[in-house]
């Protein structure tokens, strides 16, 4: 009987019910109903047991860390610095669009600080040059999706405690996906600006300058370097090189460019801290599902079920990826991850899928999912800060997510495009 | 509608400066998880002493923060959810089934804080915690072994707050499917999200 918490679970998603408490009232009303009143005392434990931890605390600081950088003045430093190295191709200011995601990606785990950082500052200067607004919004949205790829990333912390993997090898399989989609876009903006005759943003800079641009953008670029390199280098482990990242960008903030008041602090804390506070109740609360996803043997259940469709990992792997794809049109990464992480994770292991390399498809597709219409959280994002109607941009995504989708079945299907970096430093097997 | 708004209005008013308290003290909470979490790094690389507390101090804190700050988000409608359908119902089916759902909502929050209190007053609260102690004198020599049900009242008290927030919510969405929509006070600040 337990199974139906499943199915139970579902309906209260899909009529509305807040996520939170649908992980909750599923399996609590089947445990009542099967009289395993005792469990429900226990689904209460896990919710705190699976938020009293410590490489949880990870996700406040990195929240933290992004907004402290955005504060500071650091976005306008990553912009110039793409300006220096591409503004000087065709199309030059889309292609610094995408190059400064990729940067970004590198301070904050969050597409949608990279969304409305970025776009707020990029969208209306694109518009300048000529492009349309709805073209500017929607490579704004299209590359946001870099930031919870490349590390640090938040929903690759989540799915790292949830499942209990490692979250250094999570960031570092993650580098290449995020690399890939960042290179496919500006492949695809080179073939629109050619037939477009898009503009070039400026002119080419020498060399000097952009020296002088490398050196006002090289304390923010030094963060991912200090994250990365103290985690590989075994002197912080993620958590402690989350809050070193937080103490950094608050010095340089302060200290080196001045450009973040003590005014600012509170409101900073409190933005870092309610959006943390929302996502640790989930994680919380996606332990205790967890309790009863086992109890109730879905996994195996849906295990045969999936295998009477096929039992080629191939086919599997891509009748996965179309469910992930259609979740993430509906649901953010970090609930969607929550969700199925722990119902999806041990079906394809068992199959022989590296469970890092399981964890990158799930969280490069559902991350792509965020710029999907209809409930892609990023294009309502960029339709609030570019004031373009979310169907327009829609629409002008449609090119950018077929590169996306493109690079999706590119890690699936080419394990070694995500497990090399994880392999050559000891990471995974 | 009139007995409806008066008794929303101070149970707003509870709401808005619980929440505000809240808000201060998770403000503070995460600004000493990270000087928690620098101590530790200190003490460990550069004076190569590994000190116990801290990382037990920043889960305090952490739990707090999360116990204090999620009921905000719950109230301005940060709480992740799948919202097409009430919003593809026709207005009154739609104004009634988020009723619904908010008295579903109401059940898990009556049980959980049911079982956190238990939780809290029972075996388990009266553990101590592995280092965390208060100083009971001015002379910082008797100090007092802080329990462990003061960490887990954090998610109880959190459980309390949003039953309050819930409440409200449910008043507003009846006003609101009565027709007093106009009638409701704004709740300060857009939606936050969890991505």
């Amino acid at each position: 009987m337990l199974i139906w918490f499943l199915p139970t679970f579902l309906i209260f998603l899909m009529i509305g019910l807040p996520v939170f408490f649908a992980l909750l009232a599923a399996p609590g009303i089947l445990l009542w109903l099967n009289g395993q009143t005792n469990d429900i005392t226990l689904l209460y434990r896990n919710v705190y047991n699976g938020m009293d931890s410590f490489p949880l605390m990870a996700i406040p600081f990195f929240m933290l860390a992004g907004e402290l950088m955005n504060r500071g003045g650091i976005t306008i430093r990553l912009v110039e610095f793409s300006q220096a190295l591409m503004g000087h191709l065709r199309g030059g200011l889309a292609h610094v669009n995408v190059l400064s995601s990729i940067l970004f990606a590198g301070l904050s785990g969050s597409a949608v600080a990279d969304t409305s950082a970025l776009g707020s500052m990029l969208i209306p200067a694109m518009e300048k040059q000529g492009y349309t607004r709805k073209f500017a919004a929607a490579i704004t949205a299209a590359s946001s999706v870099i930031g919870p790829i490349i590390p640090p990333s938040g929903i690759m912390i989540i799915y790292a405690y949830v499942m209990g993997e490692s979250v250094a090898a999570l960031f570092l399989a993650g580098i290449v996906p995020g690399v890939m989609v960042g290179v496919g876009l500006m492949l695809m903006i080179k073939l629109m600006a050619d037939r477009y005759d898009f503009p070039v943003a400026s002119r080419k800079y020498t060399w000097p300058e952009r020296r002088q641009a490398s050196l006002k953008a090289f304390f923010p670029l030094l963060t991912p370097v200090i994250i990365l390199g103290g985690i590989l280098g075994g002197i912080f482990t993620p958590t402690e090189a989350a809050a070193v990242a937080v103490g950094y960008a608050f010095l340089i903030g302060f200290f080196v460019l001045r450009t973040l008041s003590l005014k600012e602090v509170p409101e900073v804390l409190s933005n870092a801290g309610m959006t943390s506070a929302v996502v640790l109740l989930l994680v919380g609360a996606a332990m205790a599902f967890k309790t009863v996803v086992s109890l109730s043997h879905a996994p195996e259940q849906l295990a045969s079920l999936i295998l009477s469709l096929s039992e080629n990992p191939l086919i599997l792997l891509f009748l996965i990826n179309l469910l992930l794809f259609v979740v993430g049109m509906f649901l953010d990464a970090g609930p969607a991850i929550i969700i199925l992480g722990p119902i999806l994770a041990p079906i394809f292991t068992s199959l022989g899928v590296d469970p890092i390399h399981f964890a990158i498809i799930m969280s490069v597709n559902l991350t792509v999912g965020l710029a999907t219409p209809p409930m892609g959280l990023v294009l309502f994002v960029a339709a609030a800060v570019s004031r373009e109607k979310v169907e327009t941009i829609a629409k002008a995504i449609l090119p950018f997510l077929a590169v996306e989708i493109i690079v999706i079945f590119l890690i699936t299907y080419v394990p070694a495009l995500s497990m090399t970096i994880p392999r050559i430093t000891g990471f995974a097997n | 509608m009139g007995g409806l708004t008066s008794v929303l209005t101070p149970i707003a008013f509870v709401n808005e400066t619980a929440l505000r308290l809240g808000r201060a003290v998770g403000v503070v909470a995460i600004a000493l998880m990270v000087i928690a979490i620098l101590i530790q790094v200190f003490f460990r690389y550069v004076l190569g002493n590994a000190l116990p507390w801290p990382d037990e101090a920043a889960r305090f804190c952490m739990l707090w923060m999360t116990g204090l700050m999620a009921p905000t988000a719950f109230r301005r409608g940060g709480f992740v959810a799948i919202d097409m359908v009430p919003l593809m119902l026709p207005r009154l089916l739609g104004q009634t089934l988020n009723i619904l759902l908010l008295l579903v909502s109401l059940v898990v929050l009556l049980v959980a804080v049911n079982i956190g209190w238990s939780e809290v007053t029972g075996f388990g609260g009266k553990f101590a915690t592995a280092a965390l102690y208060l100083p009971t004198s001015l002379g910082f020599d008797e100090w007092y072994r802080i329990p462990r049900s003061w960490m887990m009242a954090s998610l109880l008290v959190g459980i309390v707050l949003l039953i309050s927030v819930n409440i409200e919510l449910i008043l507003r969405a009846v006003v609101t499917l009565l027709g007093g929509g106009h009638l409701l006070p704004e709740i300060p600040d857009a939606a936050v999200g969890a991505e």
